[in-house]
C-alpha cells in the first residue's frame, strides 16, 4: 500500500503497473546467475593458470563433474554431507599434490614440504604460478568450492553459497593471481547472490535492482580506490631504477616476475660500473615459467649462504666488483656467481636460478664483489654434450604454455630440421631470429602468446621478444632453456671497467648443457640494436643529460670501444652486442631526480624531450585500459541507479514543470498535472500540500491563512486557482474534463506561474 | 454549482426518466429539507445535515446524548419534512420483541389471526432509549434495519420504503441500561452526538416554545416517492478508484491501531454517506472531502480499542491526519 501511495497523482498508472513485475522466480535465477558467475570467476583464474602449465581439460572436466555432482547430489544429501564430501575431494586433491611433490624435496617450494605452509605462502602474495606444482595444486584446489558452493546454491542458500566461492576467489587474491576485472566480477556476483537470494526469501522484486545497482557501484570504487591487494605485478615497487615504460622496468617488474612491454624507450643514465677482467654480460633475473604473456620464476629465494653451487665443470673464475651509480633494485653479477662479497649479502636472497636479489635497493656508491665461475665451452665440446638431463632441469625448463599451437612447433621443427644435437639447434634458431626479425623498440604488445605471435606474425622487436621466443623454441624442441635478463657488457673505458647505463638492459637466453652447465646465447640482432642504442645516447649527451657518463666514460667514443667480447657465445656468433651500451631512453625518461649520482635537479628534461625529436616511442601515450574503462562504466551505471532511485529526474522534471506544462496528453492528465504544477507553486510561496489534505481542503486552508495573515506583505490566493481544483477533481474523480476545460487550467497555472516568477514576478 | 433558481416553492419534480433525480435537484431538495427542520431545531445544522444525508444514503443514524436536548423533536421533524409516516417505540426494560414487530391477533369475527403490525412499520422510526430495552428487542428492530423487512411466526413481511431508523441512546443511567452488542451498533450508518445547545441558540430555543410548538405547524417540503427517487440518484453517484482506495487505506489504518477496526459493511456505509453527501452538494462524483466529513460520524463507533483513553473518535482523527490521500 506504502509504495503505490507514494506514487503521485500523475504516476499513478504507473505505479500501479510496476508493483507486478519480477517475482520470486526471477530472483531464483538471477542469484543462481550469480553464483554461477562467481564459479567461473575463479575457475577462470585457475584456467588461466593450467593454461601456463597444463592441465585445463582435467580442470574444466572436473569443474564440470563438481557442478554436476552437485547439482543432482543437492536434492540427496544433507549440507553436512556435502560439507564432508567437499573437505573429501580437497583432501584427495592436495593429497595426490602432495605425493607428486613429495618425490623430490626441492619440487615443493623450495624448503617447506607442507601443504599448510605453501599455502601461507600463496595467501602472502605469492602467485600460484611460481608454484613449481602450479597444475596439481590447481586441480587439487578447485573442486571443493565449485562443488559446496554450487551444492548450497541449489538448495536455495545462497548467503552460505557465496562463503566457500567467495573463500576461493579471496585467497587467489591474496596469492595476487586474480586480477582486478575478475575479483570485481566475482565480489559482485557474490553481492548479487546474496541480494537476489534475499529479494527470494522475502518476495521482493527485481524492480528494487537499481538500490543494489547503486551499492554494487559504490562498493567497486570504494574498493578500487583503496587497493591493498599483494602481490599487484603492475607496481615495481621493488625497483628503484627504471622509470616505468623504460625497457628496465618490463624486464625487472617484481622480483619474481618479467613482464613483456609493449613500446619502451632507452634511459641513457649510468647505473652501475664493473671492475672486472673479463667481459661478460651482467644477469640480474633468470625466469623458467613462461605465461604467455610475462616470465615467473618458480620456487622460493633463501638467504645467500656461501657458497653458490657452480656449474657442473667449473669454469674460468672471474671476480668483478660492482660499484652501484644510483639506487639498484638488482644485483648484476656475470654468471654463474660463486661467492659475493659486500655489506649488500647481508641481505641478499638468491634464487633457486642461482641469482642473487638485493632485499633494499643497493644505495648509489655500494660496492660489491662477486666471484663467478664463467662457463666458456668450445662448440665441439657442446655439439657433444649429449641429452643427458638432470630431472631437476628439465622439470622446470621445457615447460610451454597449454596453449601453444601446433604451428609454432611445427616452424620450430621446420628451422631447426637440420640440426643434429642441442647446440646446432640453438645456433639454427639463434640465426633464424636474428635474420628474420628487425630490431625495434616501437613494438605493439601481441594478445595472447607472445612467443608464437612474434615468430609467427610480428616483423620487429627487442631483445625481450626475441629472448622469449628463443627460449620457446628451445623448449618445444625439448631443450632445456630459461629466459634471462640483465645487462649487456656496457662501454669500456679501461682495460679493467665497463660502465653500464639503462640503455644496457638486455634479455637473453640460457641453454642447459650436461656438463657444463648453463650457456648464454643472444638472439638479438646485435648491430642494429647497437645501433638504437648508441644513437639514443648520443641523442642524450647532446642534449646534456645528466648521468649519462660517469668521468672517463664520455672520452671514449661509444661505437669504439668494441673489445671482443670475453665470456660467451660459443663458436660463430660473433658476440653481436659488445657495446650494446644503448638502449635508449624516450629522452624525457632520463629524469635526474630518480637516477643516482650527479643529481643537479636542472629542469633540462623538457628541452631534451624535444630535441630528441626522434625518440624512439611514444610513451607519453595515454591509452585507456580494458579496467579503466569498466570502472567507468561501473561508477556510471551506479549514478544513473542513484539517480533513478533519488527521483533526480524527477524533481528536476518538476522543478522545470512549474513553468511550462510540456507536451499535452488527454484533457484529464492534463488537468492533473496542471493541479500538480499549481501544487508545487503554492508549496513554494505557502507550504506544501499534506498528503493526507485533500486539494480542495488545502486550498481553503491556505485561503484561510492568507486572510488571517492580513495581506500587506501575502498576496492572496487567487480566486482563479480554485477553477484549477475543480478541473483536477472533475478529473480525478468525477466525469472527466474536457479540452477546452483542461487548457483552461494549464492557462490559469501558466498565469500563475509567471507572475510569481521570482524577478518577473516582481516587476510586474 | 447549480443554475437552477433555488428560492422557488417546496416542490420537486421527478423526472420521467426512471426513479430518479437530477443531481442539482437532490441539492436543492437536502437544502429545503434542512431549512425546514432547522425551524424546529436551533443551532446543531451540521447535525439536521447528518441525519438528512443519512436518510438519502439508505441508512440509519444513532443519537448518542443525554436526554432533552432535542432528539426526538429532531426526528419528527425530519420525518414531516419529507411526509413520511413517523412512528416512535420508546424501549424500556419490559418491552417485548412483538411490541416492535407486531402481532397475530385472532379475529373472534373471520376465525383466524390477522397480523397487526408493531410501530416498526413505518417509514421514519424513533427508537427511544434503545439500550433500555433487553437485547432479545433491540434484536427484533436491529434486524429489521438489517434486512429491511420483518419475520414474524413465519411470515416475511417487507418493511415500508423508505425505512429510517433513528434511535436514541440513553449514556447517564449505565446500570440500568443493556449496552448494544458491538454487532450491533455496526448496524448504525450513523452514530452523533447533538450536545447541548449554545447559549444564545438556547434563548432563541425558548422563545420559540412560546405558543404553539413549532413542531406542530411543520409542513412537508417534498414527498415520500421523491425521497425515494433521491435515495435512488445518490447511489448512482460515482465513486472513482482512488476514492474507494483511499476509503480501504482508512478502514486499513483503524484496523491497523485498534483492537477492531472498521468492518467492510463500515466501509460500505462510509461510500454510501460519502455518495450521498456529493449529491447533497450538487457533485455527480465523491471527492476525498466528502469521505474526510463522513468518517468520524460513521467510523469512529465501530472501533473498539483496548485503551481508555484512545476511543473511536482519536482512531479516526489520527488516521484522516495519517493516510495519504493519493
Amino acid at each position: 500500500m506504502s509504495t503505490d501511495a507514494s506514487g503521485r497523482a500523475d504516476e499513478r498508472p504507473i505505479s500501479l503497473e510496476t508493483n507486478q513485475v519480477g517475482g520470486a522466480g526471477t530472483a531464483r535465477s538471477v542469484a543462481l546467475f550469480c553464483v554461477l558467475v562467481l564459479t567461473v570467476s575463479y575457475v577462470s583464474v585457475l584456467y588461466g593458470i593450467t593454461q601456463v602449465v597444463g592441465g585445463s581439460l582435467s580442470l574444466l572436466a572436473l569443474v564440470a563433474a563438481m557442478l554436476v555432482g552437485a547439482t543432482v547430489l543437492a536434492r540427496l544429501i544433507r549440507p553436512w554431507t556435502a560439507a564432508a564430501l567437499a573437505l573429501a575431494a580437497a583432501g584427495i586433491g592436495f593429497g595426490y599434490y602432495l605425493t607428486s611433490a613429495g618425490g623430490d624435496p626441492s619440487v615443493v617450494i623450495t624448503a617447506a614440504d607442507t601443504i599448510v605452509s605453501d599455502t601461507v605462502a600463496l595467501a602472502t602474495g605469492l602467485p600460484i604460478l611460481q608454484m613449481v606444482q602450479a597444475g596439481i595444486w590447481t586441480l587439487g584446489f578447485a573442486p571443493g568450492p565449485v562443488f559446496l558452493s554450487w551444492y548450497l546454491a541449489m538448495r536455495g542458500q545462497y548467503g552460505l553459497s557465496v562463503v566457500p566461492g567467495g573463500a576461493a576467489l579471496g585467497f587467489l587474491v591474496l596469492t595476487g593471481d586474480a586480477g582486478m576485472l575478475v575479483t570485481v566480477t566475482g565480489t559482485l556476483a557474490a553481492m548479487g547472490a546474496i541480494a537476489a537470494g534475499e529479494l527470494e526469501r522475502h518476495g521482493g522484486s527485481i524492480q528494487q535492482a537499481d538500490l543494489l545497482a547503486a551499492l554494487f557501484a559504490l562498493a567497486i570504487v570504494l574498493s578500487l580506490s583503496v587497493t591493498v591487494v599483494p602481490g599487484q605485478p603492475t607496481a615495481p615497487t621493488h625497483l628503484a631504477q627504471g622509470e616505468p615504460g623504460s625497457l628496465e622496468a618490463t624486464l625487472d617488474t617484481a622480483p619474481r616476475q618479467s613482464g613483456i612491454a609493449g613500446p619502451v624507450n632507452l634511459s641513457p643514465a649510468v647505473r652501475f660500473t664493473v671492475e672486472s677482467d673479463q667481459r661478460s654480460y651482467w644477469r640480474t633475473g633468470v625466469y623458467d615459467r613462461f605465461t604467455g604473456d610475462g616470465w615467473v620464476r618458480t620456487g622460493r629465494s633463501s638467504q645467500y649462504d656461501e657458497p653458490l653451487t657452480s656449474p657442473p665443470n667449473g669454469g674460468e673464475t672471474v671476480e668483478q666488483t660492482i660499484t652501484a651509480e644510483t639506487k639498484l633494485g638488482v644485483m648484476p653479477v656475470a654468471p654463474q656467481p660463486i661467492t659475493l662479497d659486500g655489506d649488500v649479502t647481508r641481505r641478499t636472497t638468491v634464487s633457486r636460478h642461482g641469482q642473487p636479489r638485493p632485499e633494499t635497493p643497493l644505495s648509489a656508491g655500494e660496492r660489491y664483489t662477486v666471484v663467478s665461475s664463467v662457463v666458456d665451452p668450445d662448440p665441439a665440446a657442446l655439439r657433444t654434450a649429449g641429452t643427458d638431463y638432470p630431472d631437476s632441469v628439465t622439470g622446470r625448463n621445457l615447460q610451454l604454455p597449454e596453449s601453444t599451437s601446433s604451428e609454432f612447433r611445427a616452424q620450430t621443427a621446420e628451422i631447426t630440421a637440420d640440426a643434429e644435437n642441442p647446440y646446432e639447434t640453438a645456433v639454427a634458431i639463434e640465426r633464424h631470429l636474428e635474420s628474420s626479425k628487425d630490431y625495434s623498440l616501437s613494438v605493439t604488445k601481441p594478445d595472447g602468446n607472445v612467443a608464437e605471435a612474434f615468430t609467427t606474425e610480428m616483423e620487429a622487436g627487442y631483445c625481450v621478444y626475441f629472448a622469449t621466443a628463443m627460449t620457446q623454441m628451445l623448449r618445444a624442441e625439448g631443450v632445456p632453456a630459461r629466459y634471462v635478463t640483465g645487462y649487456t657488457s656496457g662501454q669500456q673505458i679501461d682495460d679493467e671497467t665497463y660502465v653500464v647505463r639503462g640503455l644496457d638492459a638486455h634479455a637473453w637466453v640460457e641453454v642447459y648443457f650436461p656438463e657444463h652447465g648453463w650457456v648464454r646465447f643472444d638472439p638479438t640482432p646485435g648491430d642494429s640494436r647497437e645501433d638504437v642504442h648508441t644513437d639514443r645516447l648520443e641523442q642524450a649527451r647532446d642534449a646534456g643529460s645528466e648521468n649519462v657518463d660517469t668521468e672517463e666514460s664520455d672520452d671514449v667514443p661509444v661505437p669504439d670501444e668494441s673489445s671482443a667480447p670475453t665470456g660467451t657465445e660459443p663458436g660463430e656468433q660473433p658476440e653481436p652486442d659488445p657495446n650494446e651500451t644503448t638502449e635508449t631512453d624516450d629522452p624525457n625518461e632520463s629524469t635526474p631526480a630518480t637516477q643516482g649520482n650527479e643529481t643537479n635537479e636542472t629542469p633540462s628534461n623538457p628541452a631534451t624531450g624535444t630535441s630528441g625529436g626522434d625518440s624512439i616511442t611514444d610513451g607519453s601515450l595515454v591509452t585507456i585500459t580494458r579496467e579503466t574503462a569498466a570502472l567507468g562504466l561501473v561508477a556510471l551505471v551506479g549514478l544513473a541507479a542513484g539517480a533513478r532511485r533519488t527521483d533526480a529526474a524527477t524533481r528536476l522534471r518538476r522543478k522545470l514543470g512549474i513553468y511550462w506544462h510540456g507536451r499535452r496528453h488527454d484533457p484529464d492528465r492534463d488537468a492533473e498535472r496542471a493541479f500538480a504544477r499549481l501544487e508545487r507553486l503554492l508549496a513554494r510561496q505557502y507550504r506544501p500540500r499534506r498528503r493526507s489534505e485533500s486539494a480542495r481542503a488545502y486550498l481553503h486552508a491556505l485561503s484561510t491563512a492568507a486572510n488571517a495573515a492580513d495581506a500587506a506583505d501575502t498576496t492572496p490566493i487567487d480566486a482563479r486557482a480554485e477553477r484549477v481544483v475543480d478541473y483536477y477533481e472533475r478529473a480525478t474523480y468525477g466525469t472527466g474534463v474536457s479540452r477546452t476545460e483542461a487548457d483552461e487550467a494549464i492557462a490559469i497555472v501558466d498565469e500563475l506561474a509567471r507572475d510569481r516568477l521570482p524577478v518577473v514576478g516582481r516587476l510586474h | 454549482m447549480t443554475d437552477t433558481n433555488s428560492t422557488g416553492d417546496a416542490s420537486t419534480e421527478p423526472t420521467a426518466a426512471g426513479d430518479h433525480l437530477e443531481i442539482p435537484t437532490v441539492e436543492r431538495l437536502c437544502a429545503d429539507i434542512e431549512a425546514n427542520v432547522s425551524r424546529v431545531i436551533v443551532g446543531h445544522e451540521d447535525v439536521i445535515e447528518h441525519v438528512v444525508i443519512a436518510l438519502l444514503g439508505r441508512g440509519h443514524v444513532l443519537l448518542d446524548d443525554v436526554p432533552g436536548v432535542g432528539k426526538t423533536m429532531l426526528a419528527r421533524s425530519v420525518a414531516t419534512s419529507v411526509d413520511c409516516s413517523f412512528s416512535r417505540i420508546q424501549f424500556t426494560p419490559d418491552l417485548l420483541p412483538t411490541d416492535v414487530t407486531g402481532v397475530n391477533v385472532f379475529n373472534q369475527q373471520t376465525r383466524e389471526f390477522e397480523f397487526q403490525p408493531g410501530p416498526v412499520f413505518g417509514n421514519i422510526v424513533l427508537g427511544d432509549e434503545i439500550n433500555r430495552a433487553p437485547p432479545k428487542t433491540q434484536a427484533a428492530l436491529l434486524e429489521a434495519m438489517e434486512e429491511e423487512q420483518v419475520t414474524t411466526d413465519g411470515q416475511t413481511r417487507t418493511l415500508p420504503t423508505p425505512f429510517t431508523v433513528i434511535a436514541t441512546q440513553n449514556a447517564v443511567e449505565p446500570n440500568r441500561t443493556y449496552d448494544l452488542p458491538f454487532a450491533e451498533v455496526d448496524r448504525f450508518m450513523k452514530k452523533l452526538h447533538l450536545g447541548y445547545p449554545e447559549p444564545d441558540e438556547e434563548a432563541d430555543l425558548l422563545g420559540r416554545t412560546v405558543g404553539d410548538h413549532p413542531i406542530e405547524s411543520l409542513e412537508p417540503v417534498t414527498d415520500r416517492e421523491t425521497l425515494v427517487a433521491a435515495r435512488e440518484t445518490v447511489s448512482r453517484v460515482q465513486v472513482a478508484q482512488p476514492v474507494r482506495e483511499y476509503v480501504t487505506r482508512l478502514a486499513a489504518d483503524t484496523r491497523e491501531h485498534a483492537n477492531i477496526g472498521v468492518s467492510p459493511r463500515g466501509t460500505i456505509s462510509l461510500l454510501r454517506a460519502a455518495q450521498a453527501r456529493a449529491a447533497a452538494n450538487g457533485r455527480e462524483y465523491v471527492l476525498p472531502d466528502d469521505i474526510q466529513t463522513e468518517a468520524p460520524v460513521v467510523m469512529s463507533h465501530r472501533i473498539k480499542t483496548a485503551d481508555r483513553d484512545r476511543d473511536g473518535d482519536a482512531i479516526v482523527a489520527d488516521a484522516l491526519e495519517r493516510v495519504p490521500i493519493e
